[in-house]
């Protein structure tokens, strides 16, 4: 049945040719599962255009709705977080799918001559990812998203002479708002992926024009000749399914909760960035001062980046082979090691910071739902019938502070409380938003 | 080129081995993938409409034998927006207390009626649809009588459930 409206299609569309380039492509050395990395990649890019598709069918671009229509997704949509989940950590592994990309063809040599061209497609590849991580990390307008944005933002206004300028094109204005959030959207939904998707096309042109490099030894590469199909695009299949899963699971058994909705006035809060930005925000913390902050924030990365880009012209030579190319294997070594020292010391302090209780969270929360500033006052704010709370931790305990939400009258007799309808995890949550306000944290 | 050189690449069965585990391998991903994502588009759909009781005025100042519109205010749930509509709906209170409440939209093609006073009859101004008190047509294009709306009566109050019937049908099919 499929064979014959294959024969149909092809005695009309002339198919075979065209089936023989794709298939047929002859690899140096045959196939291995070592380069698999750039079909993971691509798939890692299909997955996250198909699920940031269908997140935009309920997603709404503006300050007013965003929080509160990713949080409809979260607990209305039918498979609602398994579908966000998808495309948190499809992300992530698309980063972890360029960086051992990046890392066999950097091993292997193969950005060399004939090949530069496509090493720098792929640089710029890079870039856009980091553009749609940068732009997609503030589209749930949840506290993380609103203060990391922030920071990011202002690395830009470190630039000399058009810093300033460039913050607010890229802000929209003058604050981080409505403006932003519209157009790091447009951004992370249209003109990304158009970008994206004509350079991914770039490459595997250039990569059909050149050929695939092979192994780094010539030897190596002349002993065996193998066609794309069927054993390469197999170990493709098998690694594409087996980071399907991976991301699935991950989808399913780790929750990626919204924080708190976007609040501009909480200066307290510290934005913490996603795991792949960690090394540069931990570098950061090292690189303060009016003349050091500057560099990190746009002078190495700019030098980074060009060192990348120029990196076939600056190691010109053919010879492939690591152990032939010390200078250049040993730079990248020195990188690699760098990045995860500073990914470990920064795991190492966020772990070590004080982390507000997810009941303390809650607890905050209800203090709001139920009003209890229409009477009382924390830190000048609220009414003044009741007692000033800023620092009630100090004065009550525990067990004063339940029996007190049970039943005002039991611990404070005449007090004009009402008596609010509390479970026990509620009366529980506001006790420890209670105890938490204390003089000393 | 590639058919004229020693070549490692899998032929005859093998190949058709691999290619099947290939197809296997895909259609598995398809399949894992289009199933929670048309769940996740068609969820909307799936959600049935959540029926509440609106207050719709006190009962004292309601006439006996003559529909009165009264409006109801309801939150409605929009997606991830609670927002607040109005409905005007007839009331019509019988000489035995109880209370018909008819939905405000004609059942022919979905326009507001009025009630006429003067020939005690209800009538649609777009296709000239007319009933009498009791909702039942008595001339024009509607297929069947008013649709009625559950209601009930607590301290004193009207309470009404708004629901929203298809228009053209002989049959009243709740939508």
């Amino acid at each position: 049945m499929l064979s014959r409206l294959y024969a149909w299609l092809d005695s009309r569309l002339k198919l075979e040719p065209v089936k023989e380039t794709l298939l047929d492509e002859p690899i140096p050395g045959g196939a291995s599962w070592i380069y698999v990395f750039g079909s993971a990649t691509l798939f890692l890019f299909f997955l996250q255009a198909i699920t940031g598709m269908f997140l935009a069918v309920y997603y709404a671009p503006t300050p007013d709705h965003a929080y509160d229509s990713i949080r409809y997704i979260e607990t209305q949509v039918l498979f609602g977080p398994f579908v966000r989940g998808l495309h948190h950590w499809g992300a992530s592994a698309m980063v972890v799918a360029i960086g051992l990309h990046m890392l066999q063809v950097f091993l292997y040599g193969a950005y060399k001559p004939p090949r530069e061209l496509m090493w720098m497609v792929g640089v710029l590849l890079l870039l856009l990812t980091m553009g749609f991580a940068f732009t997609g990390y503030l589209l749930p307008w949840d506290q993380n998203a609103y203060w990391a944005t922030q920071v990011g933002i202002n690395m830009v206004g470190s630039v000399p002479f058009v810093g300033t300028f460039l913050v607010k094109v890229m802000r929209g204005g003058d604050t981080l708002g409505a403006l932003t959030l519209s157009r790091f959207f447009a951004v992370h939904i249209l003109f990304l992926p158009a970008a994206i998707m004509m350079l991914i096309a770039l490459h595997m042109f250039i990569l059909r024009r050149v050929g695939p490099a092979g192994p780094w030894s010539k030897e190596r590469a002349a002993q065996r000749r193998e066609a794309f199909y069927p054993r390469q695009v197999f170990m493709d299949a098998v690694v594409m399914l087996g980071v399907f899963l991976v991301v699935v699971l991950l989808a399913l058994l780790v929750p990626f909760p919204l924080a708190d909705k976007v609040n501009p006035s909480d200066h307290n809060f510290i934005p913490v960035p996603e795991w792949y930005f960690l090394f540069y925000y931990q570098f950061l913390k090292y690189m303060e001062g009016p003349v050091l902050g500057p560099i990190a924030t746009w002078v190495l990365p700019g030098a980074f980046i060009a060192l990348l880009l120029a990196l076939p012209f600056l190691d010109p030579h053919h010879e492939r082979e690591p152990a032939s190319r010390p200078l250049v294997i040993g730079v990248g070594t020195v990188f690699l090691v760098g990045v995860f020292v500073l990914i470990g010391l920064s795991v190492r302090d966020l772990q070590a910071m004080k982390r507000t209780d997810p009941a303390v969270v809650s607890g905050r929360a209800l203090y709001e739902r139920f009003g209890c500033m229409g009477c009382h006052r924390i830190h000048g704010e609220g009414g003044a019938v009741g007692p000033d709370l800023s620092y009630v931790g100090d004065q009550r305990d525990r067990d004063w502070l339940i029996k007190h939400f049970r039943d005002p009258q039991s611990t404070s007799p005449g007090s004009i409380m009402p008596k609010f309808p509390l479970n026990e995890q509620e009366l529980n949550d506001l006790t420890a938003y209670m105890l938490s306000l204390k003089k000393r944290v | 080129m590639m058919k004229n050189k020693r070549t490692n690449t899998p032929s005859g069965s093998r190949r058709s081995f691999l290619t099947w585990l290939i197809v296997a391998a895909a259609g598995l991903i398809g399949i894992s993938l289009a199933v929670p994502l048309a769940g996740y588009v068609a969820s909307p759909a799936l959600k049935r409409r959540e029926l509440r009781w609106v207050d719709a005025g006190p009962m004292d100042d309601l006439p006996v034998g003559e529909p009165t519109q009264r409006d109801l205010v309801m939150t409605i749930t929009d997606g991830y927006m609670e927002v607040a509509a109005v409905k005007g709906i007839w009331a019509l209170r019988l000489a035995t207390n109880e209370v018909t409440v008819y939905s405000p939209i004609c059942t022919h093609l979905g326009c507001g009626y009025r009630w006429d006073a003067g020939e005690k009859e209800f009538k649609c101004p777009c296709h000239g649809s007319v009933f009498d008190l009791n909702g039942k047509v008595v001339g024009g294009p509607a297929p069947r009588s008013l649709d009625r709306l559950p209601v009930k009566i607590e301290n004193g109050h009207l309470l009404v459930q708004y629901k929203e019937f298809k228009s053209g049908t002989k049959q009243q099919i709740e939508i």
